[in-house]
């Protein structure tokens, strides 16, 4: 297995480096967008069913890989981001578990993984079945910003008690920071993302993706339906992998040969990521994805049109807008009507707000 | 020197051409002004405009002062002259101010002549240092003001040739630009929209040309040859007086020998001399080198000026003045009772390293050059640097936090306000019942649905869908593909192959042929010309079209036109390449002709193989041609919303 994912040079590198034995384990977070308007869109080529199937068969082969592999799962669901697997301790009640023990039972299942199914399938069943209507007819989107979140500090828990016990054979090295051969857990975050328009939650996924690229976490996305800017830009600015599936039936294939690797193996082959990237941004003010806008020169927020009365929302800088807006003048001399220039298409070139008193 | 410490404004009531007003010297000292009691213009001389300036005697009944401006080198001088009217102290009010000014004029023209004959400006006192910081204040109103002034630098046209003669691919834009440029422009309209885009470009070649070779260290430059027994060397008048100021001992050497000695005489014998080489840091052997009672006389000599002179030039700040601490306890006779203090003290000419000699000639050249990172508003003496390192801190309390307060709002604020825009997609999920949306959610994960057996086993095998004998799957019943069907899972595999191989090909690079697309290089020199000329005037059409200025409405126009001439010489670019092309694909299929004639074997040729051509060139020139086809129609958006007909 190790020739596989091409741990064994890991392997023989660390060896070379200190004491410690056999691959570095490697932790996977998925986030999966349960965002039940979406999945209903794409009920009829790919139900959330058998989707949840699949990603159980990429889970139990990131586990097979390594038996100290961990994996995390969290659904970002329309109204709520939710732990699917681990089951977060209080809370929860032990019924389910009774109900399934017969499961776990089961001499033809590696136990772990018949543990994680079972864990994500009931948290799962919980989370549809609480779901009222209400809850998803006031909103259409995704809590993606809170499902990053969650992943994130997942993973920040568990690389600290990762090399908190085995910081006892090795010097304690930071996995986060050492840059060359990171020691320690390596962590990735998979989201499997269904719908679009996430621009309203512009900022907190960025702050994410930065946090993700500060840490070395490879955000990969991988996109069942819809579009979204930001995604492609988390998985670009962490280098993770960005693949918007041109056959969501074939989801098992995407999953065993696109995001299987984990960082290490990575180094050394090439990602089938998807080159070309949207770079745009949301402004803050009307949440629109804009090519062209406005920046502010104290706090660098973001503007589709300038600010009433040019102060920053964000900052309440007076800003300066140089001449732009000026309306072009096509006929000399002459009095004119006013003319509203369209303040995204001529806003090039000209009119970068500088502060003012 | 009182008045550079305490920099208040000086003022005195005075008439001007006999109007009363006010006579006053503002804190900067940068010039004189005189305000009108009354309206009417004020009067403004600058203090390096002031050539002279003189004052009515103690004894005489009125008080006149009476400046002489020159406004540049060339410029005739202009008298100006105050009348001291004040009704109690007319005498003290002008004494007040030619106080102030005494020192500074006479600090400008020390700088002045300091600039003139670059000699070196240690001549001690407070004055000299005052001189030295006015000369650095005063270096960037006079050269560099032609930096920073745009206009100044669109019409230089030198600089813009030299600037020119430098990068080819300027140049070539210019001239094509020129060339292509629509007769009703002038050149010197082109000329200044040419380089009113340019203005940094041109202002950094602008410095670049007027940085100055500094000094160098002269000694090591000269360089003797021993031609025939005879020592040849070449020594400008210019060394020469490098070398006095540098090596001020060879001056004095110079100055006691000459009248007696042969001057070529004296130089040759000095660079031969043992101290030549002292003074250029090389070690001397007494077993070999030359003796010579003339300049061996003064190898013990002192080279500098003496620490006391140089340290006197360059304010040292009392805490660290040792010597001047020493003076102030009495010296070395010690009356404070105390041992002397034997440490840091400098010890025996003799001993000097030769690194000492190096070091000190270098902190002479370098005293040459005039600090960039001066701040004149800095207070003489003591810099803003020196003043942190001798701090004691320790003493100290807490630094106060010196930023900038930035009031973040709340963000959510203004994104909780109305949902404005609704993509394509929520509106898609919007349109869905959120009941029926939630029942076909909670059926599709029921668990009697969910391929578990009768166990309650999850049978994942089955779930996924993967049948490995399916070969027959598709042939047998038209099925709808389902999830894991072969043909998916086939699919997706293309699509990560095509994804790897793009990925591949991007990291790999492309080769400069690739990157031509089957365009020959000149017809891609062509282009890029074309685009960059194109992108030239694209530029200026946008600074006139959204200056909004009326009076450039007739350029505008112009502008327009051009713009669509350089559509045509896109359109000729693809004429052209359309036309190598099609030679290309005759010759070959000539090729293939004689081939079969020759030989009879047979070989197929496809015309699509041949690159380049018209097809290419657009999509080469596409974002050019959308850009083209954008600024037009604004315009003719703009004229429309003038209600002028535009067909």
């Amino acid at each position: 297995m190790n020739a596989v994912d091409g741990s064994d040079h890991y392997e023989k590198e660390v060896e070379g480096k200190s004491s410690i034995t056999g691959p570095s384990p490697s932790l996977l977070v998925i986030v999966i967008d349960t965002n039940p308007h979406a999945w209903a869109l794409l009920s009829r080529t790919l139900p959330l069913s058998k989707a949840i199937a699949n990603i159980l068969v990429f889970i139990n082969a990131h586990l097979a890989i390594n038996s100290a592999n961990q994996v995390a799962v969290v659904a970002s669901h329309s109204h709520r981001a939710v732990w699917l697997y681990p089951r977060p301790p209080p809370s929860s009640e032990d019924v389910d578990m009774e109900d399934h023990a017969s499961n776990l039972d089961n001499a033809n299942k590696y136990r772990p993984f018949a543990l994680i199914e079972d864990f994500l399938i009931t948290s799962l069943r919980n989370l549809i079945s609480t779901t009222t209507e209400l809850d998803i007819s006031s909103t259409t989107t995704t809590q993606m910003a809170g499902a990053l979140t969650l992943a994130l500090s997942y993973i920040n828990k568990a690389s600290l008690s990762f090399s908190d016990t085995s910081s006892s054979s090795k010097p304690a090295t930071n996995s986060l920071e050492t840059s060359d051969i990171p020691t320690g857990l390596q962590s990735r975050i998979l989201v499997v993302s269904v719908s679009g328009d996430l621009a309203h939650q512009y900022i907190p996924i960025m702050n994410t993706t930065f946090a993700a690229q500060r840490l070395r976490i490879p955000i990969d996305i991988l996109k069942l339906a819809g579009d979204t800017v930001f995604l492609q830009q988390a998985s670009d600015a962490t280098k993770g992998i960005y693949m918007q599936l041109r056959n969501p039936q074939g989801l098992l294939q995407y999953l065993m040969m696109a995001f299987l690797p984990d960082q290490m193996s990575r180094k050394h082959l090439v990602a089938p990521t998807q080159e070309v990237v949207d770079f745009r941004a949301a402004c803050f003010c009307h949440r629109r994805v804009v090519d062209v806008g406005f920046v502010c020169s104290i706090c660098l927020s973001i503007f589709c049109s300038p600010p009433e009365g040019a102060i920053c929302l964000t900052c309440s800088t007076h800003l300066a807008l140089g001449d732009y807006g000026a309306k072009p003048a096509v006929i000399p001399r002459k009095k004119k009507k006013k003319r509203k220039l369209n303040g995204t298409d001529t806003g090039s070139g000209r009119g970068t707000p500088v502060p003012g008193e | 020197m009182t008045s550079s410490k305490l920099p208040l404004s000086i003022a005195g009531s005075a008439a001007y051409k006999k109007q009363p007003g006010t006579l006053s010297i503002p804190r900067d000292r940068t010039s004189v002004k005189w305000t009108p009691l009354d309206a009417g213009s004020s009067v403004s001389i600058a203090m390096s405009h002031i050539t002279n300036f003189q004052q009515t005697p103690e004894t005489a009944a009125k008080v006149i002062l009476k400046f002489y401006e020159k406004q540049s080198e060339t410029a005739e001088a202009v008298a100006h002259t105050f009348t001291f009217d004040s009704p109690s102290n007319p005498r003290g009010e002008a004494n007040a101010i030619k106080d102030v000014l005494t020192p500074i004029l006479a600090a400008t023209k020390a700088a002045a002549a300091a600039n003139a004959n670059d000699k070196p400006k240690g001549a001690g006192s407070a004055s000299a240092a005052m001189a030295i910081a006015s000369a650095v204040a005063s270096k960037p109103t006079s050269g560099t003001a032609r930096w920073y002034d745009d206009t100044q630098l669109k019409i230089d046209i030198e600089l813009q040739q030299s600037l020119m003669k430098k990068d080819p691919a300027l140049n070539r834009t210019y001239m094509e630009s020129r060339r292509t440029k629509p007769d009703t422009i002038s050149d010197s309209q082109f000329n200044t929209q040419f380089w009113s885009t340019r203005t940094n470009v041109l202002r950094a070649h602008a410095v670049e040309t007027n940085q100055k070779r500094g000094q160098y260290n002269v000694l090591s430059a000269v360089k003797p040859r021993q031609v025939d027994g005879e020592l040849k060397m070449n020594i400008s008048a210019e060394q020469v007086q490098l070398i006095f100021s540098q090596h001020p001992l060879v001056k004095r050497v110079y100055d006691e020998n000459v009248p007696k000695l042969n001057e070529m005489d004296f130089w040759s014998r000095f660079f031969l001399s043992r101290l030549f080489k002292k003074l250029k840091g090389e070690r001397i052997n007494p077993d070999t080198d030359a003796t010579d009672p003339t300049f061996d006389r003064y190898l013990e000599a002192s080279n500098d000026m003496g620490p006391s002179q140089r340290l006197l030039s360059s304010h040292i700040p009392h805490i660290i003045d040792l010597q001047g601490n020493e003076e102030n306890q009495g010296g070395s006779k010690d009356i404070s009772g105390n041992r002397q203090d034997w440490t840091m003290r400098p010890t025996d000419v003799t001993k000097i390293p030769i690194v000492r000699t190096l070091n000190s000639l270098s902190e002479k050249i370098m005293a040459h050059v005039a600090p960039s990172d001066v701040d004149p508003a800095d207070p003489i003496g003591m810099d803003e640097g020196t003043f942190n390192s001798l701090a004691l801190r320790d003493l100290q309390g807490d630094e106060q936090e010196n930023r900038i307060m930035l009031n973040i709002k709340e963000q959510s604020r203004f994104f909780s306000s109305e949902k404005s825009e609704i993509s394509a997609e929520a509106a898609s999920y919007a349109s869905q019942v959120p009941r029926e949306v939630l029942s076909e959610l909670q059926i599709d994960i029921d668990p009697s649905l969910m391929n578990e057996d009768d166990t309650g086993r999850y049978e994942l095998r089955t779930a996924i869908g993967v049948m490995e004998d399916s070969d027959s799957e598709d042939d047998g019943e038209a099925k709808v593909a389902h999830v894991g069907s072969k043909a998916s899972l086939m699919d997706a595999q293309k699509q990560i192959f095509e994804g790897i191989v793009a990925r591949r090909s991007e990291m790999d690079g492309s080769s400069a042929e690739l990157s031509l697309s089957g365009l020959s290089q000149r017809s891609f020199d062509r282009l890029v010309l074309t685009h960059a000329t194109t992108t030239e005037f694209l530029h200026h059409f946008w600074v006139i079209f959204l200056s909004g200025d009326p009076d450039r409405a007739g350029e505008l126009a112009k502008m327009v036109e051009t713009l669509e001439r350089a559509m045509d010489r896109i359109n000729a670019v693809a004429t052209d390449a359309e036309k190598e092309r099609n030679e290309l694909i005759i010759s070959e299929k000539q090729r293939i002709k004689d081939l079969w004639e020759q030989t009879g074997k047979k070989k197929r040729f496809d015309p699509n193989s041949v690159g380049g051509g018209e097809k290419v060139v657009r999509e080469m020139m596409e974002p050019t041609i959308k850009t083209l086809q954008k600024a037009a129609r604004e315009y003719r958006k703009a004229l429309v919303a003038e209600g002028i007909d535009t067909t």
